[in-house]
């Protein structure tokens, strides 16, 4: 199977009281299409950081990142909004809907940015909406009157929405009681077991990682394993 | 003035329209020789010691006597002034001041007939009410009206048909001033022009572009005041407006990295921003003209009773020192004042289609660009700054 995800030699410093820290050091990694991959380790260890970069949400000091055969380290402006909207889907830990519009606006966003036809996407949105188990009225709610659960099988179908090959999934369960956190990982998985996307996921969880195809260990900013 | 002023001196032409007039007048005075009238004013410290020295006093009530004799100061009175009109309605008594009826109604102005009004002075020192008789130039006049005017000297005076005095003071075709009146101080300059071509040297054409541009004056210092607010208005709302975007903007620095990391492009999230605050400020516009169209008539009436209000008394306290009491250019001042006021108290307030397309336009601009400016700054930041630093 080829691979999806290729990481060389990625490298990311911030500054920090005029000396360099570096969150991320000298990364190599692959991840094959269809693989449901995890990323463990402390906190502070990088593991958010690495995948921010891999998701375009930040640009690394060194290095190359290669998904689906584009390096993206190489993208910018509207090409780089452009990988973000098709190529990727993030899950985030605090699940960052957009708290003045319901559960379907909020799937319709990136779809909107896609331009696509509107009636389409009103279908595709309730229909990835029926999938995570939001249904009828509970799609018309905002997040502020959603359960945690609810806001991140919400913030699931909104990463789903335009047909992306990658899912990047930072926490996704983080902020879930165990029920809630089973189920999202189980919608998670499901996705790499139908082959319509990878999974990279970024948790403390380690039952949750050892329940994954793969797991990336990282110390200090490297892999251990 | 002399003879011959077409139009205004034989009490035809008069009052053209509503705005553009033109009343003509005869001044005559009437004494114990021509008349059985007796004078209501008593004679002053001035007319007493003229009367001392000269022993006569033109046009008065005379008594030829030795300067400081007791019976010259006992028997001088001050002469009652008769003047023919050929409007009432336009007319003005000395001072400025209009007629208002105390009993019965104007004469006939247009035609040669026998009847007057008398100041309300005269009439009581003269027993005479409306219907009553008294004597001039050797006729019969009949009272069909008693004015008031507001001042003791404009109360000593008989008003009758210009043709008519023309007719008894034998004076025909004669009138000593004709006042012109103009629809707007605009006019003014071209009227007094045309009107001195027109007389050429048979009369002396005094305007009254002074009193014009005082009547102005207020205006010019309330349009001055209202383009300052406006500028000021201007000024603070687009302060305001960028101020508030900004915070909303900063406030909203999360949800701008969310939208980027899902796929927005910076264009959408400054669009976004933009219709936003073109919503508010559409909304706030309406309520801000509806405000604006229901105070403009209270504000424009206090800036103008404001203006005029100063004008009037730089106006008064120039008057009394000016001139002799009551009657120099300290009353004459005072009546211009007055004719000011009651101008500027029709002044309207209307807000006409350019000023608010063009007040619509400001707003709308400022909007977009207290928008855009701080949206486009947090769009360019990566959205996993955007997400960190909040």
């Amino acid at each position: 199977m080829n691979n999806m995800l290729v990481v060389q030699d990625l490298k990311k410093e911030f500054d920090q009281g005029g000396h360099k820290v570096a969150a991320v050091n000298g990364i190599n990694l692959a991840v094959r299409q269809g693989e449901f991959a995890s990323i463990i380790g402390r906190s502070g260890s990088g593991k958010s950081t690495l995948l921010s970069l891999l998701g375009a949400l930040d640009s690394p000091t060194s290095g190359s990142i290669v998904i689906d055969g584009q390096d993206i380290t190489r993208l910018h402006g509207p090409a780089l909004s452009r990988y973000r909207r098709s190529t990727i889907g993030f899950v985030f830990q605090n699940y960052n809907l957009v708290p003045n519009l319901t559960a379907l606006e909020n799937v319709l966003l990136p779809m909107e940015f896609a331009r696509l036809p509107k009636k389409q996407q009103v279908a595709r949105a309730a229909s990835l909406l029926e999938g995570v188990g939001i249904t009828g009225d509970a799609q018309k709610r905002k997040p502020g009157k959603m359960s945690g659960g609810e806001q991140q099988r919400v913030s699931i179908a909104r990463a789903l929405a335009n047909h992306p090959k990658l899912i990047l999934a930072d926490e996704p369960t983080g902020n879930l009681d165990s029920e809630n956190g089973r189920r999202v990982f189980e919608i998670l998985h499901n996705l790499t077991r139908s082959g319509k996307a990878t999974v990279v996921v970024v948790t403390h969880d380690l039952e949750i990682a050892g329940r994954t195809s793969r797991v990336f260990q990282l110390m200090d900013g490297k892999l251990t394993t | 003035m002399g003879r011959g002023v077409d139009g205004c001196a034989n009490g035809r032409g008069n009052q053209s329209s509503s705005r553009n007039s033109c009343v003509a007048a005869l001044g005559d005075r009437l004494t114990t020789s021509n008349s059985n009238l007796v004078s209501a004013i008593e004679a002053g410290t001035l007319g007493q010691r003229r009367a001392n020295e000269s022993g006569t006093t033109s046009g008065g009530s005379t008594v030829p006597a030795p300067s400081g004799s007791p019976r010259a100061m006992q028997n001088f009175t001050p002469p009652v002034t008769i003047t023919g009109v050929n409007s009432v309605n336009g007319t003005s008594t000395f001072g400025g001041s209009s007629l208002s009826w105390t009993s019965g109604q104007a004469f006939d102005a247009s035609k040669d007939i026998s009847e007057a009004v008398v100041g309300k002075n005269l009439a009581t020192k003269n027993n005479l009410s409306v219907g009553s008789t008294f004597k001039a130039y050797g006729a019969t006049i009949k009272v069909v009206g008693i004015y008031d005017a507001g001042n003791d000297f404009a109360n000593n005076g008989v008003f009758m048909s210009l043709v008519t005095l023309q007719r008894l003071s034998s004076q025909s075709g004669s009138i000593t001033s004709a006042a012109a009146t103009v629809d707007s101080a605009d006019n003014l300059a071209t009227a007094t022009t045309a009107i001195k071509e027109a007389l050429g040297s048979k009369a002396d054409v005094t305007s009254s572009q002074d009193a014009a541009d005082q009547l102005v004056a207020p205006l010019s210092s309330v349009a001055h005041i209202s383009l300052l607010s406006l500028l000021g208005a201007v000024t603070a709302g687009a302060v305001i407006i960028l101020l508030a975007m900004l915070m909303i903007v900063r406030e909203r620095r999360r949800e701008i990295g969310v939208m980027k990391a899902i796929g927005a492009r910076n264009g959408s999230i400054m669009w976004q921003f933009m219709v936003e605050a073109i919503t508010l400020t559409t909304l706030a516009l309406v309520v801000g003209l509806g405000i604006g169209i229901a105070a403009a008539r209270p504000i424009t009436d206090s800036l103008v009773s404001t203006s005029v209000g100063s004008t009037q008394s730089t106006q008064t306290a120039v008057g009394p020192g000016s001139g002799p009491r009551g009657m120099g250019p300290g009353a004459a001042l005072r009546s211009v004042g007055t004719s000011s006021a009651q101008t500027l108290t029709n002044v309207q307030a209307s807000v006409g289609w350019p000023a608010l397309v063009l007040g619509m336009l400001a707003a709308l601009s400022i909007a977009v660009l207290g928008s855009a400016i701080p949206a486009l700054i947090i769009s360019n930041i990566k959205p996993a700054e955007a997400m960190r630093n909040e």
